[in-house]
């Protein structure tokens, strides 16, 4: 919203303030302001001149050569077009250097032969209003060589507040309420406005019938004699500065009311109303009526109508109709002002799409008690500008509204407790008088008598007082204080150790890089990787047609990031800590179950041919998942070969593992899954030619992992005594698994096996057709003693018989 | 015999002296020294001496020895500094050439500045709670005195989800004071940090999905002055001293009073672009718990004051880090998140 600093002016004197301190000063005390402008700057370089001789153009009809008093020593000489140009008329006149608005520089120039020093303005020129049917005649009082906005007092300076910080301020909707805040803070006076009705007529009042309770109140009052025009410049400079558009006086005069006291009103041509009156009601489903932008707009039962008998004349609080607009010549008016239902009037402006300045005001929910001061205050202005005007009749006044003010009892111990500020209740007394609300003694706290307009859904509680005295005596009073208390440190919060533990492991030496994804996935992206038939909580307002399912995992966000960073990068290795929504496990409530989960995702050229059996992503990542687990203080995870459906429709269904532990009981829980990818979906995640890449994923649940028992404390003592180290290979048929033969090898140890690694795995001739070796590096240890040759011996004697119980051979020592 | 052991010593010496290195000096004192070398072969044949001669010959050939023992370790000890210092001259050294990277992975520049925030909390007895990002509309609005048709709905664009129409993503992270409220009985302090969602063009300064950070006090004698200190705090220990702030009033319906804290921009004096030029920035939104938002979880608004503050993580952290776009936060692009 902006205000005008002149217009304040006319409700308080705020003398020795600059602008910028008004500015603070309300930031600081009542609304945000967004910035501070000078209204109309050029007015300050175009001048006021004196036309002292008028001569028609020698070569063109329509232009004049005049000769124009500047103050300067030599007067102008200026051609002009404009019809109305005379001798002995005063001007805006913008010199040669002077830029206009729209970025248009005055320079010298001939102008059909003739030379012309400058430009006589019209008021269009200037942005000031729409006329450019001539220039601008300025009063004949205006100083001969001063700056227009000097020589007309019109200079002002605009405040911009943000409309958001005033939302709960309706009575701020208005340049009273903004000086009455300023009185407030700068304890001056709010000068005093008289907002009594004039005496009327006794003829009949206007009938008016209320059919709906979305109008509390409706204030109608006929006017007579009234002479329809342009405004006085004072009116049209004020509207000017406060970016509207100057129209004609009806128009102009019903603005400033409600920018003056922030309550919209309306006039209605009185010879265009039924003689059945205003019926105010909701309109009829399908209802039509054209709005006053030219607009024909359909209308449903929750928009409110004024109508003139039964043809609606207005969407009531948001625009007037095309039918009720007030024809030239017409000088019986009927002015209305109403109290409309805030929440109807803005539903109704939303649906519509026609939010305006008196809608903006309405769903805030105005003062009820308003209307008949506003009506009061519209028909006074009009008499000092039209002194011949009449009020045939007494108002009416209808609705089932009620006065808001409120008495609230206040204790100065709240105000004290709540903003930690010590303040005498006479202090307490004196904030609240500024903002004139009536302070007197109660019982134990002082009586606050909250008036009207500030009693709506504003100012209802204590607490609500105790902001009204804080921010007028200051909320730089306020000692910043330190909390102190009697506090047991938080509980471990084992959640957290366990998100920062993963992401440490795995952004370290893992090197992996964290990445956040959005939570919401579009169709196409579930369509591509397989996963549309999953139930998803969807959005009914998504931001991206189409992009409305609630993620239930991370890793489909990941996965659509390979494709970008293997354009860039040989080797990409995301993960991401996140939340996943699963509708089909809701509360009673309806609130969807939220997962955490860790997900992982590792995408890397194919590894060589000839390379060592892990050197690919998958066996990678399975280190990288173990480290993990470790390092959070979880066993190695036990690696298991899902028996039956995985339901992880990215997962390559060959190439997939359950990531298990331990749970409490000591049961096998699988925590995760770790898995190729899907062969299919390389091509559809861009991951072919030049990107062709290995992928492997896993996702590991949190939730599971914090149900899952933790790797017991303690270390294994380090060896007393010297180790022997073998390597040993062992050919077998392509059915025996490295578990089995990692088993044997610990059986024949004979509890002497320290570690057991395998370092190879070779398939050939020399091997046998349907068989493999493999070759682990042995570390046998005791204890007790050094172990000697024969110990080694000894095991290899036996690893011999037990590669042949397995159907194969020792091939090596 | 004499002679011999003069000649030998005449001999070992200038072999002593002449080795080049100390596998050459080894060797050496091996021939010489060893069980096989000539000064044992000596000292073997002195039984078969005349008896006259043999304390002479073994006085000589011990002396020998000893010197030649000497003369060994000498020699040792000028190879040795010679060798040192032929490893300590660095003609073979390039200091121009660059290191071998050490690699790692990174964590997302958010989570650096939210451990940040979460250890200065932690530190003055917070509690980290969290609350569900798909909320209920009873937590995310009503709870907070923000009941259907308030204007205070429209001030955050909302993303309802279908279905029976109680389920929105959460629009900012208030609901978790709510949710604490109902379940753990005051004293206490407590954070929130996540995502929320509001249904925002994306620009520079603006993303649909960013992250708060949610402070609620509840106690017997918490004031405003306690909120301030609070906040000042926290913002001395981010940005590593003492910032000014101010307090204004601000509307959030689930507060009374509300307030705005500007704090001072620390990156100019007079006015730059990260504040705009106006030399503050706006940080958090705050103020006392609201008796009917006290009332809703059933807390004692006579007993008990509180108060409650909420500020986003993503603007934070585009301040610590200088980041001037906030949509590389969400982009997943390694170039970005590289650099962290």
């Amino acid at each position: 919203m902006l205000i005008s600093t002149r217009w304040l002016g006319r409700h308080v004197d705020l003398g020795g303030l600059a602008p910028e301190d008004v500015a603070e000063s309300l930031t600081l005390s009542t609304a945000e302001v967004e910035g501070i402008t000078a209204f109309a700057p050029h007015l300050d370089d175009v001048r006021v001149g004196f036309v002292q001789t008028r001569e028609p153009h020698p070569d063109a009809d329509k232009l004049a050569v005049c000769t124009v008093d500047v103050g300067a020593e030599e007067p102008l000489q200026i051609v002009c077009g404009a019809p109305n140009v005379d001798a002995g008329q005063k001007v805006a006149v913008a010199e040669v250097g002077c830029v206009l608005p729209g970025e248009l520089k005055i320079k010298k120039a001939k102008i059909r032969g003739v030379p012309s020093t400058g430009m006589i303005c019209s008021v269009r020129e200037l942005e000031l209003g729409d006329e450019h049917d001539g220039i601008w005649v300025l009063d004949e009082d205006a100083a001969v060589g001063l700056g227009v906005a000097e020589a007309l007092d019109v200079r002002d300076t605009v405040i911009e507040i943000d409309n958001k910080s005033l939302t709960h301020r309706p009575d701020l909707w208005g340049h009273r309420g903004i000086a009455g805040e300023l009185a407030a803070i700068h304890g001056r006076e709010l000068l005093p406005l008289d907002l009594s009705l004039p005496p009327t007529g006794d003829g009949a009042s206007f009938p008016v019938r209320i059919d709906s309770v979305a109008c509390s109140r409706y204030v109608a009052l006929p006017v007579d004699g009234v002479r329809q025009g342009r405004s006085p410049d004072w009116l049209r400079f004020l509207l000017l500065a406060v970016g509207q558009r100057p129209l004609d006086l009806l128009v102009d005069l019903s603005n400033f009311v409600m920018l003056d006291l922030g309550q919209p009103n309306h006039l209605f041509d009185r010879g265009r109303l039924s003689a059945e009156g205003i019926v105010v009601r909701m309109a009829n489903a399908g209802e039509r009526t054209t709005t006053l932008d030219g607009e024909e707009r359909s209308l449903g039962e929750e928009d409110l109508l004024i109508c003139s008998g039964a043809e609606p004349v207005a969407l009531a609080g948001i625009m007037g109709g095309e039918g009720s607009k007030v024809l030239e010549g017409t000088s019986e008016l009927l002015l209305e002002v109403a109290h409309f239902d805030p929440v109807t009037v803005r539903r109704s402006a939303i649906r519509l799409g026609t939010r305006s300045d008196a809608s903006a005001r309405f769903e805030k929910g105005l003062d009820p008690a308003l209307p008949m001061e506003a009506a009061a205050h519209l028909v006074r202005t009009l008499t000092e500008l039209q002194p011949q005007i009449t009020l045939p009749a007494p108002p009416t006044d209808v609705g089932a509204w009620t006065d808001q003010s409120r008495e609230i009892d206040l204790r100065g111990e709240r105000v004290r407790r709540l903003l930690g500020l010590s303040l005498t209740d006479e202090e307490i007394a004196d904030s609240l008088r500024r903002l004139h609300f009536d302070v007197s003694a109660g019982e134990g706290a002082l009586r606050v008598a909250v008036p009207s307009r500030r009693a709506g859904k504003d100012v209802t509680l204590e607490e609500d007082l105790v902001e009204e005295v804080g921010r007028i005596v200051g909320y730089e009073r306020i000692p910043v204080r330190r909390l102190t208390a009697e506090i047991a440190p938080p509980p471990p919060d084992e959640r957290r150790a366990l998100v920062r533990g993963i992401q440490d492991r795995l952004s370290g030496g893992a090197r992996f890089h964290e990445v956040l994804t959005y939570s919401f996935l579009s169709d196409d992206a579930l369509a591509t990787l397989g996963l549309a038939d999953l139930p998803h909580l969807q959005l009914r307002n998504p931001v991206r047609e189409g992009e409305r399912s609630i993620r239930r995992s991370v890793l489909p966000g990941l996965l659509g990031l390979l494709e970008p960073n293997r354009r860039r990068r040989t080797d990409v290795r995301l993960f991401e800590v996140g939340e996943g929504y699963l509708p089909e496990r809701a509360s009673e409530r309806g609130e969807p179950a939220q997962v955490h989960e860790v997900a992982l995702v590792w995408a890397a050229p194919p590894a060589a041919a000839a390379a060592r059996f892990d050197a690919g992503c998958f066996a990678g990542l399975q280190g990288v998942v173990e480290d993990l687990l470790r390092g959070v203080g979880f066993d190695t995870p036990d690696w298991e070969v899902p028996d039956g459906e995985l339901n992880e429709p990215w997962a390559h269904p060959g190439r997939a593992l359950r990531v298990v532990l331990p749970d409490a009981s000591g049961a096998g829980r699988a925590v995760g899954v770790l898995a190729a990818l899907e062969p299919g979906l390389h091509r559809a995640l861009g991951l072919e030619g030049e990107l062709a890449s290995d992928v492997v994923a896993a996702r590991v649940s949190l939730d599971r992992l914090l149900e899952c028992s933790r790797r017991s404390a303690g270390y294994r003592p380090i060896p007393r005594y010297p180790a022997t180290k073998l390597d040993v290979a062992l050919a077998l048929g392509g059915e025996v698994g490295v578990g089995d033969c990692v088993a044997a090898i610990e059986r024949c140890g004979k509890g002497l096996v320290a570690s057991c690694e395998l370092f190879d795995v070779f398939c050939g001739e020399s091997v046998g057709a349907g068989r493999r070796s493999m070759a682990f590096h042995v570390v046998l240890a005791s204890p007790e003693r050094t172990l000697g040759e024969a110990d080694g011996r000894k095991f290899l004697r036996r690893l011999e018989r037990a590669a042949a119980d397995l159907g194969g051979e020792l091939r090596s020592e | 015999m004499e002679d011999r052991i003069a000649q030998l010593g005449t001999d070992a010496r200038a072999r002593i002296a002449a080795a080049a290195d100390l596998e050459a000096l080894r060797c050496i004192e091996r021939d010489l020294l060893g069980k096989q070398g000539p000064l044992a072969e000596i000292l073997a044949s002195i039984p078969s001496l005349d008896k006259a001669e043999r304390p002479a010959v073994g006085r000589l050939a011990n002396v020998l020895k000893c010197e030649l023992l000497a003369v060994a370790a000498e020699r040792r000890e000028v190879l040795e500094a010679e060798l040192l210092a032929a490893e300590r001259s660095c003609e073979d050294f390039d200091p121009t050439l660059p290191a071998r990277p050490a690699r790692r992975g990174s964590l997302h520049p958010i989570t650096r500045v939210r451990r940040r925030v979460e250890d200065v909390f932690t530190s003055m007895g917070y509690r980290i709670l969290e609350g569900p990002q798909v909320e209920l509309d009873y937590y995310n609005f009503q709870a907070l005195n923000i009941p259907a048709d308030h204007p205070a709905r429209e001030m955050q664009d909302t993303f309802y989800c279908t279905g029976s129409g109680n389920l929105v993503m959460r629009t900012h992270t208030s609901p978790v004071q709510v949710r604490t409220m109902e379940s753990v009985e005051p004293p206490y302090r407590v954070i929130s940090l996540g995502r929320v969602f509001r249904k925002e063009e994306q620009d520079a300064t603006h993303d649909h999905t960013f992250h708060q950070v949610e402070g609620l006090v509840v106690g017997e004698d918490v004031t405003a002055g306690h909120l301030i200190g609070t906040l000042r705090s926290l913002l001395a220990h981010l940005f590593g001293r003492e910032l000014d702030t101010r307090l204004r009033p601000g509307y959030f319906p689930f507060v009374e009073p509300g307030f705005e804290l500007d704090v001072r921009c620390p990156f100019c004096e007079g006015g730059c672009r990260v504040c705009g030029r106006t030399s503050w920035i706006e940080f958090c939104g705050l103020g006392m718990v609201h008796p009917r938002v006290f009332a809703a979880s059933g807390v004692d608004s006579e007993r008990y004051t509180g108060f409650a503050f909420g500020f986003g993580l993503d603007r934070l952290t585009m301040m610590l880090l200088g980041i001037d776009d906030v949509r590389h936060f969400m982009a997943g692009d390694l170039r970005f998140l590289e650099q962290f």
